[in-house]
């Protein structure tokens, strides 16, 4: 298994079985999966397409449901609970951040981050304060009424992230948050996910195909063929903030 | 924003979309709209009363009764008052242009229905002026363009005076508004003793009576008793309510009701499956986002709320825009045609409009609620 170390696990996965049927044909995910992580962590998972990664990602969100097996998170057994209460749960301790971000294009940036906090139980005024807090917190204040469409790719990612904030949840998972920006956008993500980790102390999963994205993860685990086969746990002093990889890039080219 | 809002900006994503949905629904809220004015109306029975009864010759009502049914019918004590009238059906200049004159005993018609004609005592004191003095509806007064004070010239369709003349001139004492819009006014009160003295035929004869039951009689048992003192004379008679004997006039040449119903149905039927259909397609056409907003935490019942809210809005813009258009029409061309747009009517319209909205996106929304998120996500 892979555990924590030395701390008590936020999420626990146990013995976790998973499979699709194609036709007649069964393919098994998850043969015998579990995983451990703490509060706080920020966990990087790596692997091949097909490997389970989102798999993985869509049971920690309780969009799919384990064949067997136990996903916690907190005091919450996803495995156990209908729609309504995941929804609920989903509502007030997860925040996802998606690959394309996945923001509704006929809002601006504040009706999107304000999407989540019209299900609680806030006055108009509450939320705005919150989006505008968020907003700020992520470099686009200002940029309230600006409209997807117009934005750049970093700048949506960014609206996606404090969308998935805005709540405050206790767990951020990110589905390849940096696949679809170019260096100098991604950089400033990972920036963004690492303070969120250390400041906020938000707990993290994100799937990535990207070694350089999982540098910035304070553990990483490669997923094979629905088993975790390696972990790499980073010292501390080896995240400390990285030179911007344009920067790197630069000086690797100017090197050569 | 609030989820209201929300909705909103979802119908809005396809303007022309959105907008030709809405005039679908106004369209639909029209009809519906002046199907029911007309019922409504005075073309219609819905502002005729269940509580006076009208005392006709069974025979037919073209056949008269003779005036000392009066006192017998008086006589009933469940009686309250009863009048009498003898109608002049003729026209105004062209023969098209058709006039109804009821001939009454002002005094006792007052007693009868004065309140739901909206008979003043003014207006009776200007009756009294002189023989040949009228008064005219308020529709009929609009119609024809007449004031108070205009003398005015009706040619009988068959009532003849004893000069042999078909031509009879009134003045105009006076015009008679009703009590509510839905009252008709397209007819003229002339004095029954006139009429009677003029005329060269069928004096002493009236072609009905109207009985104004006492309170807690019940009309129909009335009726009954009524019938029952004449089945053995001459002219028996055949007793019913205001609003039976429209609703049997009307189903003389047709079931209208039915047919209102038939052509209302069927375009409610097919404005229903046409937003069943658009909606059903808006709602694949965001099923990610609708896989995004249950990631976000929105419940499926939140889901569902968000679409009906969204076919509701649609409906809502469409149905005010049709039953405005109803109203105007009632107005431009109520007094004419008996359309009479009550708040009854607005309020049945109004619980359609939500109804529509409803219903046209329940099956939408259903759809949308049951989709598994993992489904969602697949359809990009």
């Amino acid at each position: 298994m892979t555990g924590t170390i030395g701390k008590e696990p936020y999420i626990e996965i146990r013995g976790v079985r998973k499979g699709f049927s194609f036709g007649a044909e069964k393919v098994a995910i998850f043969s015998d999966l579990s995983l451990n992580i703490a509060r706080g962590d920020f966990v990087a998972v790596m692997g091949p397409s097909g490997s389970g990664k989102s798999t993985l990602l869509n049971m920690l969100s309780g969009i799919d449901r384990p064949d067997s097996g136990k996903v916690r998170i907190g005091d919450s057994h996803l495995e156990q609970m209908g729609e309504s209460a995941k929804a609920a749960w989903r509502a007030h301790n997860l925040g996802i951040v998606f690959q394309f971000y996945n923001l509704l294009p006929m809002l601006n940036t504040a009706q999107n981050v304000e999407l989540p906090l019209l299900l609680k139980p806030l006055s108009r005024r509450q939320r705005a304060e919150r989006v505008d807090t968020v907003l700020d917190l992520v470099g686009l204040d200002g940029r309230q009424k600006q409209y997807p469409a117009s934005m750049s790719g970093g700048q949506q990612q960014r609206v996606g992230i404090a969308r998935a904030i805005v709540t405050d949840p206790g767990l951020l998972l990110c589905d390849e948050p940096t696949g679809d920006l170019d260096c100098k956008s991604a950089n400033d993500i990972l920036e963004m996910l690492r303070l969120l980790n250390r400041e906020l102390n938000k707990t993290i999963v994100m799937v990535t195909h990207d070694p350089e994205a999982a540098g910035f993860a304070r553990r990483t685990l490669h997923l094979n063929k629905g088993e975790f086969t390696e972990q790499f746990q980073r010292e501390p002093e080896d995240l400390a903030p990285q030179p911007h990889r344009d920067e790197a890039m630069e000086q690797g080219v100017a090197r050569q | 924003m609030t989820s209201l809002q929300l909705a909103r900006r979802n119908a809005w994503r396809k303007p022309y979309r959105t907008l030709l949905l809405m005039f679908c629904v106004a369209v639909a809220i029209l009809i519906y709209g002046l199907t029911q004015s007309f019922l409504a109306g005075s073309q219609g029975t819905g502002g005729a009363s269940d509580n006076l009864l009208g005392v006709f010759n069974k025979a037919g009502r073209s056949q008269s009764l003779p005036m000392s049914y009066l006192g017998r019918i008086a006589a009933d004590s469940d009686v309250a008052a009863v009048s009498y009238m003898a109608r002049m059906r003729g026209f105004a200049g062209t023969q098209s242009n058709v006039v109804m004159t009821s001939a009454v005993d002002p005094r006792s018609m007052a007693a009868v229905n004065g309140r739901e004609l909206g008979l003043t005592a003014d207006l009776l004191a200007g009756l009294d002026r002189t023989r040949d003095s009228v008064l005219v509806g308020k529709a009929l007064a609009q119609a024809q363009g007449w004031s108070v004070g205009q003398r005015i010239g009706v040619t009988a369709f068959q009532m003849t005076g004893t000069n042999g003349s078909r031509d009879w001139s009134f003045e105009i004492a006076g015009i008679f508004e009703g009590a509510d819009a839905s009252t008709d006014t397209y007819f003229m009160i002339a004095r029954y003793d006139y009429i009677n003295a003029a005329r060269a035929q069928g004096k002493d004869m009236v072609d009905g009576f109207v009985v104004r039951p006492r309170d807690g009689v019940s009309p129909g048992v009335l009726a009954s008793r009524i019938d029952a003192l004449f089945a053995n004379s001459a002219a028996p008679t055949r007793t019913q309510s205001e609003k039976q004997f429209l609703e049997a006039f009307i189903r003389q040449f047709a079931d209208i009701g039915l047919i209102i119903n038939l052509v209302v149905g069927a375009a409610f039927t097919t404005i229903m499956m046409i937003v069943i259909n658009t909606m059903a397609f808006a709602v694949r056409e965001r099923t990610f986002e609708i896989g995004v907003l249950k990631t976000l935490g929105f419940s499926r019942g939140r889901i569902m709320a968000l679409v009906l809210g969204e076919t509701l809005f649609i409906s809502v813009i469409g149905g005010l825009a049709g039953l405005a258009g109803a109203k105007c029409a009632t107005m431009l061309a109520g007094p004419a045609l008996g359309l009479s747009l009550t708040p009854l009517v607005a309020g049945k319209t109004a619980i359609v409009i939500i109804a529509l909205g409803l219903l046209g996106g329940l099956l939408p929304a259903v759809n949308a609620m049951r989709m598994p998120i993992i489904n969602a996500f697949r359809s990009r």
